[in-house]
């Protein structure tokens, strides 16, 4: 694998972003960005603004509700542009609504994951996430395009 | 009858040579008149009284006839119609599209087509007419024939429907926007709530003594239990705002399919099921699926000491011949506790629960569901029941077309 795999997280509420850093804690090799809104994902992704020395993500952990651009938008974006298609995309929702799951896949979401409301839950959807997506799969390399 | 006629003819010198007379026998002439002034008395009889507005223009498209009820229609009397050219009678929309029908007419065409005339008094007025142009014996174009039918009151009628259509459309929508935000607004601050208070929970083990366990339990579960409520809540607003994929389903196929579903508490419980041959009806299978599994999960779960005992089975109805179609009555029976009969309407509303929570989970909103479902399907739903001696739910389904049909070919057989 890579020396270390960086994970954007798009998340506006501070309470899931805390949850979601003790539940990676425990990972090896990781490095998480965070942003809060929608607007400031496509912006760390393309390098604008404050942005211009970011790092390319290998993984995306996108919430769906979000502000001035929500996730749905987001992935719409991200799958839409040649130069960032590649990235693979988890979303991570509190929503488990049908409407929600088949939106963001036909926007070509990598996966669908509903935030579990039991913290026990919680933690072992992560640790889960975690085994796969960073252990088991291969992610795409961090050079561009 | 006889007509008589008589000349003198004279000479140049007007001295009489002879008389011509001749006789005409008038009779076969009057029967003729007769019989033709009673012919036109019944079809003037019938124009003036028909409900009907008759209207006739010549080649220059003026009115050449109108009867009483055109007047009518018009608001103008018949005699002062006659004369008046057709554009007089409509706005200048109208004129464009008037224009257009009379080169139909011209063409040959008859027809039956809607029209907004314009009222002496400027009111407009919507007709139904049946046109027809007229030709001579030489079969050139001499002018239209119109039989009209003021169609006013239906077109209001049908602009209420679309009116209330696009309300009910927008109602709906506005209803799923609410369920959305339910499903996202509501659900997040929930689960802040119950997963920090866990965190605490584990951060302080040991540290709190017994009691404060018991308080992040009750707090944990409340929030765990708002969350289904919820889930409840949206699950029956999507009932109402999703549009159904109706198609003759078998209940054969959607029983399995909630007894697949139910098959952990069917093992748990030791229940025994049994069904009649179950038909095939026209509805939404998700909303059948989760009808019957509401309805068996429930049969499974208010048992007393006994294990469950649950029995399906569908009978069909004629129905009454006028208002209430064919259908079918399905009946889902237990021997469980049962229901006290002063329930038996209040059951079916949402969240209305008989038993505290640790007697038997719930949130109160699977009969709810049931209720929704089949009323949307069009029947309804009730239970009968004897407190302690079981409970007997059932529901009514339409027929499927097929099915219908063939009921029809056998009542006439049979």
């Amino acid at each position: 694998m890579h020396s270390t795999t960086v994970i954007l997280i798009v998340e506006d509420n501070p309470g899931d972003v805390n949850l979601l850093r003790r539940a990676l804690s425990g990972v090896r090799s990781v490095s998480l960005f965070v942003v809060n809104d929608g607007a400031a994902a496509i912006e760390f992704l393309r390098h604008e603004g404050e942005y211009g020395g970011a790092p390319r993500p290998n993984l995306l952990l996108l919430d769906l509700s979000l502000p001035k651009m929500d996730g749905h938008q987001v992935l719409a974006v991200v799958k839409g542009d040649p130069s960032l298609k590649s990235i693979p995309v988890v979303i991570l929702s509190g929503s488990n609504a049908p409407n929600d799951i088949s939106r963001a896949y036909a926007l070509n979401a990598n996966c669908y994951i509903a935030k579990p409301i039991d913290l026990d839950d919680y933690d072992r959807v992560i640790k889960a996430f975690e085994q796969f997506w960073l252990q088991i799969a291969q992610l795409p390399g961090s050079e561009t395009e | 009858m006889v007509h008589a006629a008589a000349s003198l003819v004279t000479n140049t010198a007007g001295e009489p040579l002879l008389i011509t007379s001749s006789f005409i026998d008038l009779t076969e002439i009057h029967r003729a008149q007769s019989a033709l002034a009673v012919s036109e008395r019944r079809y003037r009889r019938i124009v003036e009284t028909a409900q009907e507005g008759v209207w006739m223009i010549d080649a220059d498209s003026r009115t050449t006839f109108a009867n009483c009820k055109m007047g009518e229609i018009l608001g103008r009397q018949p005699d002062e119609m006659l004369g008046m050219h057709l554009f007089e009678f409509m706005d200048e929309d109208g004129r464009k599209i008037a224009e257009d029908n009379l080169e139909r007419r011209r063409q040959g065409i008859s027809e039956q087509h809607e029209f907004k005339f314009q009222r002496k008094d400027g009111a407009f007025v919507w007709a139904l007419l049946g046109t027809n142009p007229i030709h001579d014996d030489n079969g050139a174009y001499c002018g239209a024939l119109a039989m009209v039918t003021d169609i006013t009151e239906r077109k209001r009628t049908e602009a209420a429907l679309a009116h209330y259509a696009t309300e009910l459309e927008q109602s709906n929508q506005d209803l799923e926007q609410f369920a959305y935000v339910a499903s996202h607004d509501l659900q997040e601050p929930l689960r802040m709530v119950a997963s920090y208070v866990q965190l605490l929970a584990r951060q302080y083990q040991g540290k709190l003594d017994a009691e404060a366990d018991q308080y992040i339990g009750y707090a944990v579960d409340g929030a765990k239990r708002m969350q289904r409520l919820i889930q409840d809540l949206l699950t029956l607003s999507r009932i109402s705002t999703r549009p159904q994929t109706m198609r003759n389903i078998d209940c054969e196929t959607v029983l399995a399919e909630a007894l697949k579903n139910l098959q952990i508490v069917i093992e748990d419980s030791g229940a025994s099921l049994t069904h009649a041959p179950l038909p095939v009806v026209y509805a939404d299978q998700g909303q059948l699926v989760q009808l019957f599994q509401n309805l068996i999960g429930n049969a499974l779960k208010f048992h007393g000491d006994t294990p469950p005992q649950v029995h399906i089975e569908a009978e069909l109805e004629p129905g009454d011949g006028a208002v209430e179609p064919p259908h079918w009555l399905f009946r889902i029976s237990d021997n469980g506790i049962g229901i006290d009969p002063q329930y038996f309407d209040r059951i079916f509303e949402i969240f209305q629960r008989l038993h505290n929570r640790d007697e038997y989970s719930g949130t109160g909103i699977g009969l709810a569901i049931c209720r929704r479902i089949v009323e949307r399907h069009g029947g309804h739903i009730g239970v009968i029941s004897t407190p302690g001696h079981g409970a007997t739910f059932f529901f009514t389904l339409p027929v499927n077309v097929t099915n219908a049909l063939n009921d029809c070919d056998s009542d006439r057989r049979g």
